[in-house]
């Protein structure tokens, strides 16, 4: 309750914030523009719910047995076995003798009385149930990779910006070699096999190196692993880490979601690994962006100015480039909310994490159609919701945006 | 990953610009031909890989030869029933270089489409067009291609429609952005001045300096949809079982994952190859295409 109230307050005061500082017609314009694509959104997957693939001859059987013919999500959810009448409450409850726009309001009614149907429709478990259940786990797994990948990407994205306009440090051709039989002697008596020798001990010394040196050098190196991280799709990633840390190696435990009450080391055993994957799978986005952002504002004046008034050049860096390039930021982490989504979806598989994407799959495979819809819709809420806010939020946070919205 | 990765790749691509004006384009010349010939190697085979002789059968099984790891005779090993993997992924990359291919086609036709007429005609077209983009992907790609594909139900042409609708509103807003931009160049308002037809600008002031853009971003969207294909196969809900797709033999080497590892990593490394090509190549024109403002 007390934590209802404090995000209703803050809520409250961040909508006062953003209306004094942007006007009430820009944060009304915002609100109803999202608002309208919510609804839209929610009402084609009502739409959709209704095409469940069915030929005529199945639709004549659904006549025959007295069923309107689109009870076909019904029937599937059921399973063949179910008797008509149960089918019946069933079409009845879900609005599907009704028409697409009947239907569409009972769902919003139901979802706005807090009743989401059921997650599995045979036992009558209530979608709600489970997402208590699993929501936080998925919501746990989103924070850590996020954790991972800013943590990653805005060092390194702002070190490769500043590299690129440095000179690399100087240092002997001789070296380099040097570096790789050292990095290839290690490899050997470590006993890695041939394909990671490859990998680790010829490419590693390149990146080693050149990190170095620093300036151009170091900077492309940065980007070009950040541009190969990001062709690695999210479930190749999460296999070959999964086949090096939990087959390999038991570093990573298959056995499920522990909570923190569990203790602080089981709860980041059990998870550190996903998140690992989904944070690796958006550090090159951070990373990138960052990096190509930061070289922008460098070019500015401003910069030029703060420099010859002898500031220090971490303080620029951070100062005077970064915070700018902090409201770019922020845009992407919203937007890269679906790209999250994706990625939860796979990694859950992968791990067997029993959180809302794995849920998803599952689901998907008993055909459950309401739960999926529901999720659907859930998912494209939040998602609007929070780049919405974004939206919002940039307006205040950036004095720029401001003076362009309120002109 | 379109609308982001898109953003981000235009970005990164002037970034570019501005750290090295000075530096000659042809620099990198042999990684862009590297990419290329990957392509074109990969291509090849998946087209002509029913007619070589070297080529196996991917659904003969061998009792022999059961979950080899790779060798002479079997150069990717071989997969749980003794079939040949490499034969299996020359045939996988039919269907998933299949999806990309149609999907790419059908995006930069609508999505092109619907990106030129926002872009040119704006008022109540654009607002269309753009509350069209914003509510598909308001829904994250994965999710929105898993819920299509379980309603219609898993068949290739369902496949490519669901992601379809993934790639057009990406495409059609990246066109869109383009074209606000050469709209405003003075050869269009001349040609305006000069009473030529609306469609007759769009189709030969705009649509040329528009094209190299789209193609590029053709290319990333190949590699997106690449990879959404393959993860719905991944997940098993791609083209329906006895039909391979490079989605489905890691899936099903992921099984008995330390006994079969060669069917998860030598088709993840294809797969991820042509991906790293495919968005190398793209950025690549990218950079080279970009109409920069000091420039002219």
């Amino acid at each position: 309750m007390i934590v209802l109230v404090a995000v209703l307050v803050a809520v409250l005061a961040l909508a006062a914030w953003i209306v004094r500082v942007a006007g009430w017609r820009f944060a009304l314009q915002r609100l109803g523009g999202s608002l309208l694509i919510v609804v839209l959104v929610t009402f084609a997957t009502t739409v959709l719910l209704r095409q469940v693939g069915v030929d005529q001859s199945q639709k004549d059987t659904l006549v025959e047995l007295g069923l309107p013919p689109s009870s076909q999500p019904c029937v599937a959810s059921l399973g063949t076995g179910a008797d008509v009448a149960t089918v019946e409450k069933c079409v009845e409850d879900r609005g599907l003798d009704k028409n697409v726009f009947a239907q569409y309001a009972g769902w919003v009614s139901d979802l706005l009385h807090g009743d989401l149907g059921y997650a599995f429709y045979k036992n009558k478990e209530p979608l709600t149930t489970t997402l208590q259940q699993r929501l936080p786990r998925t919501a746990w797994l989103f924070l850590y990779s996020q954790i991972t990948a800013l943590v990653l990407a805005v060092p390194l994205g702002i070190w490769a910006a500043y590299q690129a306009g440095r000179k690399p440090r100087r240092v002997p051709r001789w070296i380099f070699p040097l570096v790789l039989l050292a990095m290839l002697g290690v490899a050997f008596s470590v006993g890695w096999g041939f394909a990671a020798v490859m990998f680790g001990a010829i490419l590693l010394p390149i990146v080693v190196y050149n990190t170095y040196r620093g300036g151009p050098p170091g900077d492309t190196t940065v980007n070009t692993t950040a541009f190969v991280l990001l062709s690695i799709p999210v479930f190749v990633l999460g296999e070959s880490l999964r086949y090096l840390f939990a087959i390999k190696r038991d570093w990573y435990q298959l056995t499920g979601y522990k909570p923190w009450s569990a203790g602080v080391t089981a709860h980041i055993g059990s998870i550190w690994l996903p998140a690992l994957v989904l944070g690796l799978a958006a550090t090159p986005v951070y990373l990138r962006l960052l990096r190509a952002d930061m070289m922008q504002n460098l070019q500015q004046d401003y910069v030029a100015v703060a420099k010859a008034k002898g500031m220090s050049n971490t303080h620029i860096l951070i100062r005077h480039v970064l915070r700018p390039s902090t409201v770019t930021l922020l845009t992407v982490a919203g937007l890269n909310i679906a790209q999250l989504v994706n990625g939860a979806i796979v990694v859950e598989f992968i791990y067997d994490f029993d959180g809302m994407g794995s849920y998803l799959i599952e689901a998907v495979a008993r055909r459950e159609f309401f739960a999926v819809q529901t999720i659907v819709a859930l998912v494209a809420i939040l998602f609007v919701a929070a780049n919405t806010i974004v939206d919002l939020l940039y307006t205040v946070v950036d004095p720029r945006v401001r003076a362009t919205v309120s002109s | 990953m379109s609308s982001v990765a898109a953003d981000m790749a235009v970005k990164s691509a002037r970034a570019h610009d501005i750290t090295d004006p000075k530096r000659p384009a042809s620099q990198h010349n042999w990684l862009f031909i590297l990419a290329a010939g990957w392509l074109i190697v990969v291509l090849f085979f998946v087209v002509f890989g029913r007619w070589l002789p070297f080529i196996q059968d991917p659904t003969a099984k061998d009792a022999q030869a059961i979950a080899q790891s790779p060798s002479w005779d079997h150069w990717f090993g071989t997969a749980t029933f003794g079939q040949d993997v490499f034969a299996r992924v020359v045939e996988g990359g039919r269907i998933s270089l299949f999806v990309g291919a149609t999907v790419t086609f059908i995006g930069i036709f609508l999505g092109g489409l619907l990106g030129l007429l926002a872009g040119y005609l704006r008022g109540w077209v654009d607002s269309l067009v753009r509350l069209l983009i914003s509510v598909t992907l308001a829904i994250p790609a994965l999710l929105l291609v898993i819920f299509i594909v379980t309603i219609q139900g898993q068949s290739l042409k369902n496949v490519i429609l669901a992601v379809s609708l993934l790639a057009i509103p990406a495409l059609a807003r990246i066109v869109r952005a383009s074209t606000l931009q050469v709209a405003d160049r003075d050869y269009v308002k001349a040609a305006q001045v000069l009473g030529v037809k609306k469609g007759s600008i769009l189709v030969r002031e705009v649509l040329p300096n528009v094209m190299p853009t789209l193609v590029s971003f053709a290319f990333l969207t190949f590699g997106i949809i690449l990879v959404a294909e393959s993860s719905l196969s991944f997940l098993g809900l791609s083209v329906e079982a006895p039909t391979i797709t490079w989605g489905s033999i890691i899936a099903e080497g992921r099984i008995k994952f330390s006994d079969t590892p060669h069917m998860v990593f030598l088709p993840g490394a294809v797969l991820f190859l042509t991906v790293l090509s495919l968005n190398f190549v793209g950025d690549q024109m990218l950079k080279r295409f970009d109409i920069k403002e000091s420039g002219l």
